[in-house]
This record gives structure tokens, C-alpha cells and sequence, in this order.
């Protein structure tokens, strides 16, 4: 959180450009949880969101100058960590099976993160659920519904349209209902609906 | 039933609360979810999970993670500060440094000191400790030695010492073994002498010590380490691991002090390399190589202060 009276993302940023040792520094502590949190959960692996995170730090470090000012310093740096984090899905893309997902799947990795008996654990529950969405999807959800960034922000950091992130968090919203169901108690009136009912017909 | 809808379908709902079908469609779902206590119950699980994922705590970073990220940083501020600087190095620097390296142990007279990051381009001291049990690498400073001069040794590009800027005076003492020369160095003290000769063309020269690092005070510890006379120590060569492992942790960053130690209680290496106007220190596990970046643990020492 900044302090009042503290310089503003930008004027740290604009000390860093001209020579201030001390300036991205300040910045990158102001944002580092946030970041450290959209790059585990794009990742869902604390030693891969680590690397990510550390190659993002020092691109924008040394690309700070390209900075042209279009959107808040907060949005370019999440870009930059995320596009860190999905470049890094991207070369371990050889390891589909936690981005398909199924029940199979689900009940393995709560299995693997923690005793399914201990459903209350939300946390862990939700980060196994995450686990089983398309990267794409997942990035969209987490900035969203998890880090409260706007659908036009989250658009600027994911360098798509705000049509397409609604689309993307939607669809993973919808992914998601049946893992998540029981932590706020209807599941079975999730479950009651069949996909194949859908759509509206006139 | 002509006008009546079936019961919705989760994606269609989740894309009608992202705003996503609007127009008569939407009235549609509107109208429905106003009489289907079916669809309206999966419409508030669809709200409930979204209520559920905004109140999931955002995961704090490791301490670790922080660590390392302040060093990585420390690393990136004094590199950029070293590379300012040395665009304006004069030749006759670089050709005082060439002189340098090309003497052998002999002692050497204090580099003069720079300002602010410009200390690059002059190794310090490589030194290599004791027993077998653990191996710390202390890379000091200069930005000027590229990884490719360290891994290949010529001992003429690697230039010596850095100079310090207020520190302690470094023992110029050296030490050599299996082949390869160590230089006094500069431990703490950054104004002292500085020898090319840590790194040679025979690699890294690994201080064999006996020091039980821990992760309180580390900076510390790191630093009374550096402050140790190259005339107390004895050294080996790294092997071929070591090496890779080091000028893996080290990039671009002037080695000052590779030194066999404990961390913990258990064999590691320490590693200092020195970032302009910071040293920093890694303690790498045994089976630290080249493509297995294996580090325990990581500080950085700010100029003139004893620790992080």
C-alpha cells in the first residue's frame, strides 16, 4: 500500500529512468505481493512463479524506459508478469494434463496439495481448481475475480480485447461451479443442471 | 411452449452475467431466472463462487522469494550503475589493469577508488577455504569481466581488484593451489588491492574453509568470512561443477570469493560476487551445477555496511 504522500507510480518510475538506484526498487516492493500472486496462480507452482516473477522484475527493470505512459505503471508491470508466466506455460506446454482438466484430475491434485477430507480448506481448494483451467482462462479469472482488476485493465494487461476477457472469465466461472460448489454449500444444485440443456430457445 | 426456454446452461448463464448476451436474448434470461428457481439457484452459486474467489487471500511471498528478489534487484541497480561508469573509463585504466594481470602474486597497491558503481572491471579475490565440506563463492564487483573471461580464463582480461570505496583494507595475500592463483583480497575491504589472479586459466580457485554459516546475520557472516587474511587460507581448484555452478550465480558479476563452507550445519558452497556498489553472496548446495541452480540461501551486502 502506498503511503500518503509517498511518489507515485509513475514519478518512481520516471527516477529509475533518469539514474535513481532506489526508485524501481520502491516500486517493485509497492506491487511485489500482487505480482507474486498472479504469477503463482498463473502458474500453480511456487518455484516457476518465483523464476517468472524474477524474469519480469528484471525486464522491467531494464525496459522501463519503454514505458510510454498508455495505462497505470501497476497494469504494465502485471503485464510484463504475466506475459513472463504464460511464456513459461507455453515451453512446459508438454505437460497438458493439468491445464485439461476432469474430476480425475481435480481429486489428484487436492489429493497431492492436501487431505480432501480437509474441504474446508478453501485456499487449497480453490488453487487445485485454478490448476484445471486453460492458462488464458485462468489469467483472466485470477486478475478479475481474485485481484479485483477491472475487465478494461485486465484486457490492457493480457493485450486482448475486454470482449475477449469476459468470454475467457465466463467460461472459466462455468469450469470451475463444480469444483467450487461445495465450498459454499449447493453442489447439488449445480450439479442438477446438465450442460446439454442449455441454451435459450425461443 | 412455444417462448418458453429450457433451463439454463452454466456457460450461457456465466456469459449473461459477464454481460456478454444482452438484447432480447438477455431479456429472455432475465424473464426465465424470474420464474425457475432451478436456474435462479445456479445463478447465485455462479455469484457465490465469484464472492468465494475474491475472498481467497492473495499468497504471501516467501521470505525467500523476497530475498532473492532484493538481490536479483541490488544486482540490476549496480550493474546499471557499473556500466554507466564504464563508459567513462580511460584506457589508461584498462591498460593499468592488463598490467596487473599479468603480475603473478605480487602485491599490488590499492586500486583507486571509484565512484558510486564504478568499481567494475576489477576482480578482487577469489578465495577458496578449507575443508571439504562446503564451498562459498564470493564474487566481487566489476561488471567489466564478462562470464566468458571467467569461464575461460585468460587471466589477462580479468582484471584485479576493485577498489573499494570506504571499506576495510584487503589482505593482499594470496594464495595459490592447484594451479590456480588466488588474490588477496578483498574481503571486506573494498578499497584494497585487487588481483586478476582469482580466476585463471585454470578456473576457479575454491578457498577450502571451515566456517558454520547461518541464515541469521548472513551478511555478517559473509563478511567476517571476506575480512579472512589470504595468507590464512589454502585453496584448490574448483571442480568442473563448482565452476559451472558459480558462473551460473555469478552472470556477468565480478567473482570475488568462491569458499568451501557449512551452511546450517551441512557442505556448501559460498559464493560472493561483487555488483558495483554491493557484494553479493550465494550458498549453494553440493549439487549446484551448471543446469541445477541450486542455492540455499542468498544476501547482498550494501557498500561499507556489515550485513543486509
Amino acid at each position: 500500500m502506498q503511503d500518503e504522500g509517498a511518489p507515485a507510480d509513475r514519478e518512481l518510475l520516471r527516477r529509475h529512468v533518469a539514474g535513481d538506484a532506489d526508485a524501481f526498487g520502491e516500486l517493485f516492493r509497492r506491487h511485489r505481493d500482487r505480482l507474486w500472486a498472479v504469477a503463482l496462480r498463473t502458474l500453480c507452482d511456487p518455484d516457476e512463479a518465483a523464476d517468472a516473477l524474477q524474469d519480469a522484475m528484471v525486464s522491467a527493470f531494464r525496459r522501463a524506459a519503454d514505458f510510454r505512459g498508455e495505462s497505470a505503471v501497476t497494469t504494465w508491470l502485471h503485464r510484463i508478469v504475466v506475459n513472463a508466466s504464460l511464456d513459461r506455460l507455453r515451453r512446459r506446454a508438454a505437460r497438458p494434463a493439468l491445464s485439461t482438466g476432469d474430476e480425475q484430475a481435480f481429486e489428484a491434485l487436492v489429493a497431492q496439495d492436501g487431505d480432501p477430507a480437509r474441504a474446508s480448506d478453501t485456499r487449497l481448494d480453490v488453487d487445485a481448481a485454478l490448476r484445471l483451467l486453460p492458462p488464458q482462462q485462468r489469467a483472466a479469472l485470477v486478475l478479475v475475480d481474485m485481484l479485483g482488476f477491472s475487465v478494461a485493465d485486465t484486457a490492457a494487461i493480457l493485450d486482448t480485447s475486454p470482449g475477449t476477457v469476459k468470454s475467457r472469465c465466463a467460461r472459466a466461472r462455468a469450469r470451475l461451479l463444480p469444483h467450487l460448489a461445495h465450498l459454499h454449500g449447493n453442489r447439488s444444485a449445480g450439479q442438477s443442471v446438465s450442460p446439454a440443456q442449455g441454451g435459450d430457445t425461443a | 411452449m412455444r417462448g418458453q426456454m429450457t433451463h439454463l446452461d452454466t456457460d450461457v448463464l456465466a456469459e449473461f452475467r459477464a454481460g456478454l448476451i444482452t438484447g432480447r436474448r438477455g431479456a429472455r434470461i432475465t424473464a426465465h431466472l424470474g420464474g425457475c428457481e432451478r436456474c435462479t439457484a445456479l445463478d447465485e452459486q455462479l455469484a457465490g463462487g465469484r464472492l468465494l474467489l475474491a475472498s481467497v487471500p492473495a499468497p504471501a511471498m516467501p521470505d525467500s522469494v523476497a530475498r532473492r528478489l532484493d538481490t536479483v534487484l541490488a544486482a540490476e541497480v549496480a550493474h546499471r550503475g557499473a556500466a554507466q561508469g564504464n563508459v567513462a573509463r580511460s584506457g589508461a585504466e584498462q591498460k593499468d589493469q592488463a598490467e596487473r594481470a599479468d603480475g603473478d602474486g605480487a602485491p599490488e597497491s590499492p586500486a583507486p577508488r571509484r565512484p558510486g558503481g564504478n568499481r567494475g572491471f576489477r576482480l578482487l579475490t577469489l578465495r577458496v577455504l578449507a575443508p571439504a565440506a562446503a564451498v562459498v563463492v564470493l564474487a566481487a564487483g566489476g561488471y567489466g569481466l564478462s562470464r566468458a573471461n571467467l569461464g575461460s580464463s585468460t587471466g589477462s582480461s580479468a582484471s584485479a581488484g576493485s577498489a573499494a570505496q570506504g571499506a576495510a583494507p584487503t589482505a593482499a595475500a594470496s594464495a595459490k593451489s592447484g594451479g590456480s592463483v588466488n588474490a588477496p583480497n578483498a574481503g571486506p575491504t573494498r578499497g584494497a588491492a585487487s588481483r586478476p589472479e582469482g580466476i585463471t586459466a585454470a578456473g576457479i580457485t575454491v578457498v577450502t574453509g571451515h566456517a558454520n554459516l547461518s541464515h541469521a546475520d548472513l551478511g555478517q557472516q559473509v563478511r567476517a568470512e571476506l575480512n579472512v587474511p589470504a595468507s590464512a587460507r589454502t585453496t584448490r581448484a574448483a571442480t568442473s561443477t563448482e565452476r559451472g555452478c558459480v558462473l551460473g550465480l555469478i552472470g556477468h558479476h565480478q567473482l570475488e570469493l568462491v569458499e568451501s563452507v557449512l551452511y546450517e550445519g551441512s557442505p556448501a558452497t559460498l559464493v560472493v560476487a561483487r555488483a558495483g556498489a554491493r557484494d553479493m553472496a550465494w550458498l549453494a548446495a553440493p549439487d549446484c551445477s551448471a543446469t541445477h541452480r541450486h542455492v540455499l540461501d542468498t544476501t547482498s551486502l550494501p557498500s561499507g555496511i556489515s550485513g543486509p
